[in-house]
């Protein structure tokens, strides 16, 4: 598989959301308006990548030339959680606004199983360097257009004359379901 | 302060340090088991295809009774399957075995099929350490496809052997016969 | 609180999936057969009560400061049990599980029973607290995976329970089915509570 293909096949065709359910509580938690969930988008493309070029170095530096790759969770999640941290600070000191468009998501990515789950899916399907490094920004590319699109279908869904049973998360699950329904089209897409 | 620091990162020190070293036990004494079902899962269709054309999926044998006994007759058995199509047929049974002649190299591992009609269907190498390029021919299907199709009555005696390699493929047909004595006492 | 009251306030009023909703990929994502949402519901339930059981009895152990640290290293440690027991001795589920059994480490349901309950509580209510939340988790799993194996292939843990005749909804096993069932199963929850407090009052 080409690079170009593998883009559009984690960015669209396996969308993390709609056909992987990777990152689905931040999905339906934070996409309540469209500029919020650009934010967090942005947030969630610069750490799956980042975290995913570490992991990746750490994974065949570390992990494989010790026989240590039982220890591969453990290290991941601490890798991604001091990543998070450090992104953090570092955003603070250097561009405080920026920080203050991402900052409140940020904490939030840490528990965010896209992250963890994409830096896993690397070995797990077996990509090399270059191909996960476009495998994480397709893959997170892809969260953002999702929560993006859905924040957008959300705020006339709030308005709706709904069942009071269905309000809240139940009609964001199924609203979620008819977007997935478009998604699943692209599954038939030659590449 | 800075005593504060040590004492944090100490406890954080600890428990990393137990939680590994659990996890190394645990690990160790699960890899042969997972070596094993990751050998079985990396199973690819052209290993399926040489042993038993047809065949989708090896299923473990019906009778673990039997497995057993012939486990505790024969020390180079591994396991006995059954070969299914994608419609659940039997289509045989497949012997897992290691050879009963060293090659240059230690033993190797064998899936030798067996046809209903008493034919040997297809041999495939599962583990191997001949020499690369010479012993390792073994492996190749110009040199296993020869034993598709014989006869299982009695051990095999004719074959070619990969020339330069006589030591690789005596042990490689040391591996087929032990199946075919398994098959004859048992199967038949 | 007695006993009883914790295992049923996980079990049924705070269910993890319906009520509390978190931890919503792994179900989502896996619930396409019943034998695959039971062998999630037991993982998870495993890892959940097994750290609940560390973190409380370690709880005065472990500083304030760095105890959001000390518990991701023992759920993840508990995760790597679940996920290399898994992969030698049940290597179908194994698979069929595949990258959601380590993403049991982040999922939002184990780390929140840690820091809200088990590093406040002591070790035997703890346990049931795990337990309780495992088994509303499992009861959740049970729930959406026999909708999706029945509706979506006419089976229930295999056996055909709906008769030949009967055209599988393939819709129901693919993603978008996984979203509006577990909606409507949602919905059907809210509905029912909304019923039960009003014969209350």
């Amino acid at each position: 598989m080409n690079l170009f293909s593998l883009f559009i096949t984690s960015f669209i065709v396996n969308n993390i959301i709609f056909s992987q359910f990777l990152g689905t509580c931040p999905f339906l938690g934070v996409s309540k308006k469209i500029d919020t969930a650009a934010g967090m988008g942005i947030a969630v493309i610069f750490v799956i990548t980042l975290s995913s070029i570490i992991t990746y170095i750490v994974q065949k530096a570390i992990l494989v030339r010790f026989g240590l790759e039982y220890l591969q969770t453990i290290v991941f999640i601490l890798i991604i959680a001091a990543l998070v941290q450090f992104v953090e600070m570092f955003l603070k000191k250097s561009s405080p606004g920026l920080y203050r468009a991402l900052g409140i998501y940020l904490p939030l990515i840490t528990t965010n199983c896209a992250v963890l789950g994409v830096a896993i899916n690397n070995f797990k399907i077996g990509y090399e360097f270059i191909e996960s490094i476009v495998y994480a920004v397709g893959t997170s590319a892809g969260f953002m257009l999702a929560i993006v699109l859905f924040a957008g279908v959300r705020d006339k869904v709030d308005n709706a004359d709904l069942p009071e049973s269905l309000k809240g998360s139940a009609i964001s699950l199924i609203t979620a379901g008819l977007m997935s329904v478009a998604f699943l089209g692209f599954s038939g897409l030659q590449l | 302060m800075k005593n504060s620091y040590v004492k944090l990162g100490g406890v954080l020190f600890i428990i990393a340090a137990i939680a590994a070293g659990i996890l190394a036990w645990l690990n160790d004494s699960t890899k042969d088991l997972i070596a094993k079902n990751d050998a079985m899962a990396s199973m690819d269709p052209q290993v399926l295809e040489a042993v038993m054309p047809g065949s989708v999926m090896f299923n473990e044998y019906e009778d673990p009774a039997l497995v057993k006994s012939i486990k505790s007759e024969n020390e180079k058995f591994v396991n006995l399957l059954t070969a299914v199509d994608a419609s659940d047929n039997e289509l045989g049974y497949v012997v897992r075995t290691w050879s009963t002649v060293a090659g240059y190299d230690g033993d190797m591992e064998l899936f030798i099929g067996f046809s209903p009609e008493g034919k040997v269907t297809g041999v495939s190498v599962i583990t191997s350490s001949e020499t690369e390029g010479l012993g390792s021919r073994t492996t190749e299907p110009e040199f296993t496809s020869q034993f598709a199709g014989k006869d299982a009555s009695a051990e095999i005696v004719d074959f070619e052997a990969v020339s330069g390699a006589t030591k690789s493929s005596n042990s490689f047909l040391s591996a087929v016969n032990n199946a075919i004595n398994i098959y004859n006492q048992y199967l038949k | 609180m007695n006993k009883l009251d914790i295992f049923k306030n996980g079990f049924i009023n705070e269910n993890p999936i319906l009520v509390q909703q978190v931890g919503m990929c792994a179900t989502l994502a896996i619930t396409t057969s019943l034998v695959n949402g039971i062998g999630m519901g037991v993982a998870v339930t495993a890892v959940l009560t097994g750290s609940n059981i560390v973190i409380s009895a370690l709880r005065k152990f472990i500083p304030d400061e760095v105890r959001i640290p000390a518990f991701v290293i023992i759920i993840a440690a508990f995760t790597t049990i679940i996920d290399l027991v898994m992969h030698a001795y049940t290597f179908e589920l194994y698979q069929a599980l595949g990258v959601f059994i380590p993403l049991i480490v982040v999922n939002c349901i184990i780390l929140a029973r840690a820091e809200a309950f088990a590093s406040k509580n002591g070790v035997l209510d703890s346990t049931i607290d795990g337990l309780g939340m495992g088994a509303g988790y499992l009861l959740a799993m049970i729930l959406l995976s026999s909708i999706r194996e029945i509706l979506g292939n006419g089976t229930i843990l295999g056996f055909r329970i709906l008769p030949e005749a009967y055209e599988p909804m393939m819709m129901s096993v693919q993603p978008p089915g996984a979203f509006i069932l577990l909606g409507l199963l949602i919905g059907l929850v809210n509905c029912l509570s909304k019923k039960k407090k009003a014969k209350k009052a």
